[in-house]
């Protein structure tokens, strides 16, 4: 194990530094580890005392992704039905292991989580990573954040690393929505716990004698946020009128997805991301032949009979579909990549999360993000336009679009975000290049591995083309109003 | 707060002197006691002047716990006031159920419910309740009054609970009807006399159009909700519990106790149990079981309130209808 002294060998080049003026296309480091100053006029932090921040915490080093490996995400109920969570994640751990050679090896932790969890699975992770090849001594852990669990699990092994607490990790996620739990009725439950805990005959049958038919219909998990009622997609669908986006954009945004990652596996980019399992090689959602006109002869779903919804534009083709998969990203120290041969893919510089108030109908369930990305911008004082690549998870097609629209509002920036200007528009084009949720499928607790390994890949291809520093932003919604951030960097050299 | 100063002064003990019961009375024994014919019996024209009281009440664990999770809410340690509500209604009801209380008590329509909580109350505390009735009113569709309950805990009230009732068709209390109506009393702001009738079940207050707004949740109302509340608070009225037993009672289909629908919004509006509170519902239409109430909540900051209000959507011709508002204040 590398101890933090040891570790000096990672350049620690403070930004704000007189000779490294930070700009376009300079890297940019972290600002500080905790909250960022408070931004002068909302704008951008004092980038100057932050670098001072920096320098006094010199054990902070740095994390970088190293490498992912996926299985193909199936649509519910076909490929990998049968098959439990674990079983997905340790395929995806083991194809992990296989193509970074870490057989025996004992990493410094892995970190993972699912989102659909049975009770029985509280060790998911441990159990998992006991069915690969890894030395059996490496610790586990479940993390649990609805769909940015897996963003979070890197979150949490890259903070080790940089801590010097750890130097090298696996952040994994896995769901299936085939295997998802159903449970008994809470009546039920405490019913047989009372049985249980009865000592003789004719307490037994007290206790049976409350029980109701009613009581013994099985309980799947529930689709529908537990404080409003509404799903995820009925919320969106609100937001999605709010914005006043329409369904040709949804459906064109759901096109270029598909397209983007059918592109993806012709062009063999996706070779070294996915291993097969269970006889798919591809995901199954994914429609390389979809067209305009096959979106638009699709049926709205959501917002339907919805008062606050004119015209209902959300349809299966503009939505991810419930899917099952499991995705893994290996972090590692500069060190410890080195002495092993690999080669760092991008750096994990920071992240934020965000929380709104939906439930009381303050902001839409899946606007978190727009909140989370200005504070991470701000924190390293760049502008939503320094970004070269972003990767906006799909949850609907409206989800990214209802978003961009937000930061390219003036008065949500100056009303929500209490900025002088908007955030912005960005790019189109360097927008979920090869494709995101809506054409691969959304696995809950897997997405943010998917979207990690492969935006490290992108970076550091873009990096190495370019001959400049590339920096990639990752946005995932969650239920209960959260969103999580994160700002990934990748260096020429 | 003028309005609710006055009630308080109004509501503390006057000359009547309360009849203490030995224990909270059972729901099933006041209704069989209300059903029961009572030849020779005449009613009242004026609300009885005493008091029936109960000392020593425990807050059961269990039954808090049970009322939090129907609503919800994380069982706490404070109860919900909706819990103080269930515990002195069995003993307003005694009231209600005599044989020369002015109203027969399942005709009666309870159309709003204010409660002033001075302090957190903890589960497992005794408390002293005390209900008397007051306030009885010429309305345009018959009579309100309220039954105000008092909990107090060594002589310093905790809560008080002003629950108003009306009654329909029997226009008592004041002689002159219709024009003293107007000059006073809840009804005196609304329409009176000449409008036309509203349907069964319908409650003033619901005369202006209601324009439904973006709600903010939706609850499914399964045809066991009825009969679940009944269980938390013991209200085993018959046209709560089931569409036969509702039936029977002149409603074509179960109706959900208003109280169930304004514990659930206090629940969902997220307050501060820790601090003083008033929580102020004004019923609307019925809510019909099984059945989708839509809701929506909106914050005032400054005030430190909180609004709900539950509405049955529009369907086919039928206009979306306002079941209640329910306005949760955290006092200073």
């Amino acid at each position: 194990m590398t101890s933090p002294a040891s570790s000096s060998a990672d350049p620690i080049e403070p930004l704000g530094a007189p000779a490294e003026p930070a700009g376009p296309g300079e890297p940019s480091r972290p600002a500080s580890p905790g909250r960022p100053a408070e931004p002068a006029g909302g704008i951008g932090p004092d980038e100057g005392r932050s670098a001072l921040d920096l320098r006094r915490t010199p054990e902070v080093r740095d994390a970088y992704v190293l490498g992912g490996n996926r299985i193909p995400f199936a649509r519910a109920g076909g490929a990998y039905a049968g098959v439990s969570n674990q079983d997905l994640l340790t395929a995806a751990l083991d194809g992990l292991v296989a193509r970074f050679g870490l057989q025996g090896e004992m990493l410094g932790e892995v970190a993972g989580g699912a989102v659909l969890k049975l009770a029985g699975d509280l060790n998911l992770t441990r159990e998992s990573a006991l069915g690969t090849p890894l030395d059996p001594r490496t610790p586990a852990l479940d993390l649990s954040k609805a769909c940015a669990t897996g963003l979070e699990t890197v979150m949490h092994v890259s903070n080790r690393i940089r801590l010097g607490q750890i130097d090298s990790a696996i952040a994994c996620g896995v769901d299936s929505a085939s295997d998802s739990p159903i449970e008994v009725t809470p009546r039920l439950r405490r019913l047989l716990h009372r049985l249980n805990a009865a000592r003789s005959l004719p307490q037994r049958l007290s206790v049976l004698a409350g029980a109701r038919p009613g009581d013994l219909a099985p309980v799947p998990p529930r689709n529908s946020e537990p404080r409003t009622g509404l799903s995820m997609g009925e919320h969106q669908a609100v937001t999605t009128a709010q914005w006043g986006i329409s369904r040709q954009a949804q459906d064109e945004l759901a096109l270029a997805s598909h397209r983007a990652l059918a592109a993806a596996y012709e062009s063999g980019f996706l070779d070294d991301l996915v291993t097969g399992y269970r006889g798919i090689g591809r995901d199954t959602n994914l429609r390389p032949d979809s067209s305009l006109e096959k979106l638009a002869s699709l049926k709205p779903v959501f917002g339907l009979g919805s008062p606050a919804v004119a015209e209902p534009t959300m349809t299966a083709g503009n939505s991810t579909p419930l899917t099952d998969g499991a995705s893994a990203v290996l972090l590692g120290s500069r060190d410890w990549a080195a002495a092993r041969g690999l080669t760092p893919l991008a750096r994990v510089v920071d992240a934020r999360s965000a929380a709104v108030d939906f439930a009381h109908g303050e902001e839409g369930l899946l606007m978190a993000p727009a909140y989370a990305v200005p504070e991470l911008l701000d924190a390293h004082g760049l502008a939503l336009a320094d970004i070269d690549l972003y990767e906006i998870h799909e949850a609907f097609a409206a989800t990214v679009l209802s978003t961009l629209a937000a930061w390219e509002s003036e008065d949500f920036c100056r009303d929500r975000l209490g900025r002088t200007a908007p955030l912005g528009s960005i790019d189109r084009s360097r927008l979920n290049v090869t494709g995101s949720s809506l054409a691969a499928g959304h696995p809950f607790a897997a997405t943010g591995g998917r979207i990690v390994a492969t935006l490290a890949k992108l970076l550091h291809q873009r990096a190495r083309e370019t001959g400049r520093s590339q920096r990639g932003l990752v946005s995932i919604c969650a239920a209960a109003g959260q969103g999580t951030v994160a700002l990934l960097e990748a260096d020429p050299a | 707060m003028v309005e609710l100063n006055r009630r308080r002064t109004s509501a503390a003990p006057g000359p009547e002197r309360a009849r203490m019961l030995r224990e909270v009375p059972s729901f099933p024994a006041i209704y069989a006691a209300a059903l029961r014919p009572r030849p020779g019996m005449r009613r009242s024209t004026e609300l009885p002047g005493t008091a029936l009281g109960v000392s020593s009440v425990r807050i059961d664990a269990q039954r808090a716990a049970a009322f939090d999770h129907l609503m919800g809410g994380p069982a706490t340690e404070l109860v919900h006031p909706g819990v103080l509500h269930v515990l002195a209604f069995p003993v307003s009801l005694a009231l209600m159920a005599r044989g020369d209380f002015p109203f027969p008590l399942l005709g009666l329509v309870h159309t709003a419910n204010q409660m002033l909580q001075h302090r957190p109350v903890r589960v497992g505390e005794l408390v002293d309740v005390e209900c008397r009735t007051r306030g009885l009113r010429p309305h345009r569709r018959g009579s309100t009054f309220e039954a105000v309950s008092t909990i107090s805990s060594g002589g310093e009230i905790i809560a008080t609970d002003v629950s108003t009732y009306l009654a329909k068709g029997r226009r008592s209390g004041t002689p002159g009807g219709d024009a003293a109506s107007a000059a006073a009393g809840p009804g005196a702001a609304r329409p009176s006399g000449t409008s036309p009738a509203a349907g069964p079940g319908e409650e003033p207050g619901e005369r202006a159009p209601f324009t439904a707004p973006i709600p903010t949740g939706r609850w499914r109302l399964g045809a066991d909700t009825g009969r679940r509340y009944a269980e938390v608070s013991g209200d085993a009225n018959p046209i709560h519990m089931s569409a036969l037993s509702a039936r029977a009672f002149g409603f074509p289909r179960a109706i959900a106790h208003g109280m169930y629908t304004a514990s659930r919004a206090f629940t969902e509006s997220r307050a501060d149990l820790t601090r003083p509170l008033r929580w102020d519902v004004e019923f609307g239409a019925p809510v019909t079981l099984p059945g989708t109430v839509l809701v929506r909540y909106e914050e005032d900051r400054e005030a430190g309130s909180t609004r709900g209000i539950g509405w049955r959507p529009a369907t086919g011709d039928r206009p979306a209808r306002r079941c209640f508002t329910v306005d949760v204040t955290a006092l200073r």
